[in-house]
Order: C-alpha cells, then sequence, then structure tokens
C-alpha cells in the first residue's frame, strides 16, 4: 500500500511538472532568448529529490521531459530538455547531499539550473556541429541566476509545508 | 540564503560578466568573415582580411563597368568607380558582417559574409 502511495504521489508530482512547463511557455518573458526560460518545472525535481531522494528524483526528471515531449509534439527540444534534466538532476542531488553546509536550498537549484543551461548548450553545439554556440551560454547563466534562485526561494517553503502532508501520508 | 548562495551568485555573475566580455571583443575580430565581390550575381573575388592586404587596392573592371576598391584595417570600401552618382564612394567603409556597398550601375555588390560552418540543421531549430 505504501508503494502504491509512494507511486501515485510521484505522478501527481509529474504532471504538476508538466502543467508548470505548459503554463510557464504561456508566460511572456522580457527577454527573447532561445533556452531561457523560467523552469519552474525544476521546482518539482527539487522537491522530489529532497522528499524522496535521488532516484526517485532522477526518474521524474526524466519522465517529465518524456512527456512534455508528447505535449509539445516537439522533438528536438527534448534532445535538449532529457540531457537538461539528467545533468541538472546530478548536479542538484550533489549540490544537496554533500553540500547542505554551505548552499540551502536556493544555491542547489542555482546549481542545478546551470547544469541545465550546460547540458542544453552542449547538446546544441554537438547536433549543430558548431562550438561557437557555446557563446550563449554566458547569458544564460545570467538568466539561471535568477530562475534557480526563485525555483529555490519557492521550493524552500513548499517542502515545509510538503514534509508535514508526507509524513500523513505515509506514516500515518 | 547561507553565505555559500552568496558567494555562488557573485561567481556565476562574474564568470558569466567576464565571459560576455571576452566574446564580445572575440566577436570584432577579422578571424570569421570574409569580402565577397560580386559583378552581376556571380562572385568574381574573394577576400580575406589579413594584415598584409592592408592598404592595397583592387581594381575591378568588367563589361559593365570599373571600381577601385581599397582594403583597409578589417573594412573594405570603394574609392573609385565609373558610375554617374558615386553611391558607393561616398559609403566610405564597411566592415561588419552582413554590411554591403551596391553599385548599381556596374551591376557591382561588395558583401562581407561570414564563414559558416554550419551544415544540415537551420541555426534556430529549437
Amino acid at each position: 500500500m505504501k508503494k502504491l502511495n509512494k507511486m501515485l504521489f510521484l505522478s501527481v508530482l509529474v504532471s504538476v511538472g508538466l502543467a508548470l512547463s505548459v503554463l510557464e511557455s504561456a508566460i511572456p518573458l522580457p527577454i527573447t532568448f532561445p533556452g531561457a526560460k523560467l523552469g519552474l518545472s525544476n521546482m518539482v525535481v527539487l522537491i522530489t529529490l529532497v522528499v524522496f531522494g535521488f532516484r526517485d528524483g532522477i526518474t521524474v526528471a526524466m519522465l517529465k521531459s518524456a512527456v512534455l515531449m508528447l505535449v509539445t509534439g516537439s522533438i528536438s527540444s527534448f534532445l535538449y530538455s532529457f540531457s537538461g534534466a539528467v545533468l541538472s538532476c546530478l548536479a542538484m542531488y550533489i549540490g544537496y547531499r554533500f553540500f547542505t553546509k554551505i548552499f540551502s536550498l536556493i544555491g542547489v537549484s542555482i546549481l542545478g539550473a546551470l547544469a541545465h543551461n550546460f547540458a542544453q548548450v552542449t547538446v546544441a553545439t554537438i547536433i549543430m556541429n558548431n562550438l561557437r554556440i557555446y557563446t550563449y551560454l554566458p547569458f544564460l547563466m545570467l538568466t539561471s541566476i535568477f530562475s534557480g534562485y526563485f525555483v529555490g526561494l519557492a521550493s524552500t517553503y513548499i517542502i515545509k509545508n510538503l514534509k508535514v502532508s508526507f509524513n500523513i501520508l505515509f506514516r500515518g | 540564503m547561507t553565505k555559500g548562495d552568496k558567494l555562488l551568485i557573485v561567481f556565476v555573475l562574474i564568470l558569466s560578466l567576464a565571459s560576455m566580455g571576452y566574446i564580445r571583443k572575440q566577436g570584432l575580430s577579422n578571424k570569421d568573415k570574409y569580402v565577397s565581390i560580386q559583378v552581376n550575381g556571380k562572385e568574381i573575388k574573394k577576400i580575406i582580411f589579413d594584415d598584409a592586404i592592408v592598404g592595397k587596392t583592387i581594381p575591378i573592371e568588367t563589361d559593365h563597368g570599373y571600381n577601385l576598391i581599397e582594403v583597409g584595417d578589417n573594412e573594405i570600401r570603394v574609392i573609385e568607380a565609373s558610375c554617374p552618382d558615386q553611391i558607393d564612394v561616398k559609403q566610405g567603409y564597411i566592415s561588419r558582417i552582413g554590411e554591403t556597398i551596391v553599385c548599381l550601375p556596374n551591376k557591382m555588390v561588395i558583401e562581407i559574409k561570414g564563414i559558416d560552418t554550419v551544415d544540415g540543421i537551420d541555426m534556430m531549430n529549437y
């Protein structure tokens, strides 16, 4: 029963992440730059990482980008988002597991955003066979500071409340 | 927000701004561009900027008219032309990728082009 509960909870998290991804594409950004986005769905991955652990976190991240391909229908953006999701999940896990004393969740989420952008640019470079794509990286790094900060801030509040309901769900 | 977070933000900020400046500086260099001179739609000459050819003049003489082109330091201009309006001479130097000098009566176009290494997929395939 507990296993089923957990599975359901994770699938709810994946669908929340999907909804956030679709929603954030409707929000106009002041800068029009390919690859720059709010990364709201990163919140879901971060929460899963903290509450459930690494294995479930990376499962949610991978599922999210795979199902997002079915929603949006663009395979090229799937390549970017999938590699970004895996690498950012890894970076956030390392940040959360080993550097908790140095970074709060804000720092962890900035690390994740940076890793996401790095993976994106690397995949773009490989696909287009053009090393000059890396000139995008500084711009993306600047945007990842902002998005990472707010995602981390929001996650702190969510996790505080989620842990309470989590205890009721799985231990009560 | 801990001290580590602030340090990380400052570090990333400095790193990205510094590399942005570096890239901008690199972008102004002459590595990846060349001059394409076209007459009547056909490319008749390609010039790659080089210190050795600064100040040289190149005559372009065809059935459609005569133009004298001068190569500068990463820039190029027309200094003499047989056309009546002399618009290409008055335009002066061009240096950036995408800029053109057009001499309509002589059917001559000077264009600065980027050397593209992209093949296959469009740049904006996001």
